[in-house]
């Protein structure tokens, strides 16, 4: 309770000094008890880090770098051990009660048991939303996706493609307005990727959401991204944040761009200074 | 860590302690309306089996042996059953799927056919007990041998490995724990299947003789110290099967908990 | 054009398997009847069509008696799922819950059931009440067990989007657990419905009036070789008729699990 009320003076204080800021997280540490009783495996170090309203911003690093630990950390899956996160000046639970977010995992995760229409429907059932604006919700997010003529398909009869677009669907359902993605897109083929890539960017234009991206395709992230976030492994920390200044909107030439590899470029040497 | 440990001890064993006690003073008997003489309490029971432990022992050797007779043969036909059935896929599968209608026969009606076919109360329980247990076994053990990882076959084959190889280094290792699960189904069916054949067969000796002996008799402290034989058999059985799977299947993920 | 003659060929293979079978049972028991000329023959194996002929002869008999012990076998079949189903929810919502009652549940299946039929007799003393509790408590065990490993296994990623839902224990349970954990619990039903037949045959033999199993018994003792072992095929059937009855009600309920392992 005490600690509510100190978030809202905490977000008192800083909305006059940064009115835009999404998602505040403040000397974040993470740390995971040893299964064998040894020391602790520290997931993330001490990460500070604002996120900016309407920003979509990418978490890139190798693994063990705590990227997903990060994201699942604003998304009040997963406890900090010190440090802080504030969403609206509010603490992850409470935004996420409020169910203000919405998640995409690496896999679809799809219920098996249900069709793609009423998997897309689950969250707005759970969240109380009458039948009939659920079934239009639903009929206008699947078009968003490009599934509409899918709708009656149960999941394994789609392709991974399909599935996590499914996914995506589902999370944007709720109008969400802070969409967190943990690597969506790693599992799939080059070239359904690079088409959900520019079909993300649409739909962030259209929504003007808030998205954390979290990948470890550093060409990926420059592509999407407004900044990139580099995380080093063991333990893992910040180590850059790279703002990304190339025209919108991105299509494929943008990848053609010489500034399109200087980006690239810039992060990928980050690395190598770690 | 530790905390969690000894409350997976303490727990069950408190509260299995608090039925006995339960159990001991009457409060069973309350519950249910049961007169003194339907339902011996523990101590009487414990007593019983002391006091008539030669009986006992005996009884109990003579059932548990024709269990385990039985079960060593038909888990021995069952894999034999299913390896043939994975070495002739196309003519197999279908003879897999006609042993495992065994399984439908029920114990009750195998017993008086058994009867019939063997003069002893032995042989009736022994032929009662492989039957129960084969299908069991050659069902779980054809899944073992044939629910391959995808992809290991091929491997295999670009090693050039013969038949035996492949039999030996893959097919064996990977029905190891589907094995020790039908093992652990056949405890329990064999125990029950042999106590079973004894209330119908020619038996003059065996628990399930002594059970339905003594209630005949209206003996009831000796029908439950049976029953107490029975289950301590059969976790005796179960403790050593598991000591074995331990170590034959490290690597399996049902072992990592 | 291939599909189908690959059917066919199964079909052949299927054929080639019955004919064999009914033609070795035929031979056996020609071998003991008039070979060995063992007097007991027709009580050790009959001819196979004399079985065949045996159960058309009293096909109206047995099928009511299998009636009357299908109907008291379902009774305790149904109360042992419900209980078996409560306590693996029980179980899946306490830690401690499984702690105390797992071990009991696997030393529970040490006590061989159908051998404490006789002592369960006694306790309460009605063929019906005791036939109910014995398939009951055949069948509670693998449904909990299933059902609790159902449960257990949920995947977390979908229970973390629960949790991102905000959604409360009885909507997670309601819209993911449970509807995850069906094929499990049907494969505990699966493995309970033949046992709940058997101990509902087991205790019409201990002495019942009516029921597949009296027919055995009344046979049995009474020398009637033909209708014992038309008896004993009908057992054989009624343990593979509720097993696929569970199969279809599978079908009907949990369409999605098949579709997954197709």
């Amino acid at each position: 309770m005490s600690t509510t009320e100190q978030a809202a003076l905490h977000t008192g204080h800083t909305s006059t000094a940064a009115p835009r800021n999404e998602i505040r997280i403040e000397d974040l540490t993470v740390q995971f008890p040893d299964n064998k009783g040894g020391e602790p495996v520290v997931a993330l170090s001490n990460v500070s880090l604002d996120i900016r309203r309407g920003e979509f911003i990418s978490l890139v690093g190798p693994s063990g770098c705590g990227k997903t630990t990060l994201l699942r950390a604003i998304a009040d899956l997963q406890q900090p051990t010190s440090g802080r996160i504030i969403v609206r000046g509010l603490f992850p639970r409470e935004i996420r009660m409020q169910k203000k977010y919405g998640i995409v995992f690496q896999s679809p995760v799809l219920y098996d048991w249900r069709t793609v229409r009423r998997n897309v429907c689950m969250p707005m059932e759970i969240m109380g939303i009458p039948k009939k604006q659920r079934t239009a919700t639903v009929t206008e997010m699947l078009e968003l996706v490009g599934l509409y003529n899918f709708g009656t398909k149960y999941p394994h009869e789609l392709s991974g493609g399909m599935q996590q677009r499914v996914g995506i669907a589902r999370a944007l359902a709720v109008k969400p307005e802070i969409l967190l993605m943990d690597e969506p897109f790693s599992a799939l083929d080059e070239f359904t990727k690079e088409k959900l890539q520019e079909d993300l960017l649409t739909i962030w234009e259209k929504t003007q959401k808030t998205i954390v991206f979290v990948t470890h395709s550093i060409s990926e992230a420059v592509f999407l991204s407004d900044r990139v976030v580099v995380l080093s492994p063991h333990p893992g920390r910040l180590s850059a944040v790279v703002d990304i200044d190339l025209p919108r909107p991105r299509s494929l030439q943008t990848k053609q761009m010489p500034e399109f590899y200087e980006y690239v470029n810039k992060i990928r040497n980050s690395f190598e200074g770690v | 860590m530790t905390a969690g440990k000894a409350g997976k001890v303490l727990w069950p064993l408190a509260v299995g302690v608090a039925f006995l006690a339960v159990w001991q003073l009457g409060g069973i008997h309350a519950l249910l309306h049961f007169k003194p003489f339907q339902l011996p309490v523990p101590l009487t029971i414990l007593e019983t089996v002391i006091d008539n432990l030669p009986k006992m022992l005996s009884d109990t050797w003579i059932t548990a042996s024709g269990a385990l007779t039985g079960m060593i043969i038909g888990s021995l036909l069952g894999f034999l059953v299913a390896v043939i059935a994975t070495m002739f896929p196309k003519w197999g599968y279908p003879g897999l799927t006609l042993v495992s209608l065994f399984n439908a026969i029920p114990i009750v009606a195998l017993s008086p056919i058994m009867n019939r076919w063997f003069d002893d109360g032995f042989g009736q329980k022994v032929g009662v007990v492989t039957v129960v247990c084969m299908a069991t076994m050659a069902i779980n053990s054809y899944r073992g041998l044939n629910d391959l990882r995808p992809f290991t076959l091929d491997l295999m084959d670009s090693y050039a490995a013969p038949g035996s190889a492949k039999f030996f280094k893959l097919r064996l290792p990977n029905s190891l724990p589907s094995i020790f699960t039908a093992l652990k189904i056949n405890i329990a069916n064999g125990l029950i299947a042999a106590m079973i054949s004894e209330y119908f067969a020619s038996s003059t000796a065996g628990l399930g003789f002594s059970i339905k002996d003594n209630l005949r008799k209206a003996m009831m402290a000796k029908g439950w110290s049976c029953i107490v034989m029975a289950a301590l058999v059969g976790m005796l059985l179960y403790s050593v099967l598991t000591l074995v799977e331990r170590r034959a299947v490290k690597w399996h993920a049902s072992q990592n908990k | 054009m291939r599909l189908k003659s690959k059917k066919a060929e199964r079909a052949v293979v299927w054929a080639v398997w019955i004919v064999a079978i009914i033609a070795l049972w035929e031979l056996g028991a020609y071998t003991l009847d008039a070979v060995l000329h063992d007097p007991m023959a027709p009580a050790k194996l009959p001819y196979f069509h004399s079985v065949v002929l045996g159960l058309v002869s009293y096909a109206g008999q047995l099928f009511s008696a299998m009636l009357v012990t299908y109907s008291r076998a379902l009774i305790g079949f149904l109360i042992g799922t419900a209980v078996g189903f409560f306590l693996a929810i029980l179980m899946s919502l306490s830690k401690t819950m499984e702690d105390i009652a797992f071990p009991y549940l696997i030393a529970s299946q040490m006590i061989p059931v159908l051998g404490l039929a006789p002592i369960i007799f006694t306790l309460v003393r009605d063929m019906d009440t005791s036939r109910i509790v014995i398939a009951a408590y055949i069948t509670f065990f693998p449904v909990a067990v299933n059902t609790l490993s159902g449960l257990k296994a949920v995947d977390p990623l979908k229970k973390d989007l629960m949790y991102s839902y905000a959604a409360g224990t009885p909507t997670i349970y309601q819209k993911l657990n449970l509807p995850f954990a069906a094929p499990y619990l049907f494969a505990g039903l699966k493995i309970a419905a033949p046992l709940s037949v058997t101990a509902s045959i087991l205790v019409d033999m201990l002495g019942s009036s009516s029921g597949i199993g009296v027919q055995l018994m009344y046979s049995l003792y009474g020398g009637l070789k033909d209708l014992f072992w038309a008896a004993v095929v009908m057992c054989a059937f009624m343990g593979l008729i509720s097993y696929y009855i569970v199969v279809a009600l599978e079908r009907i309920f949990v369409p999605w699990a098949r579709r997954k392992e197709a």
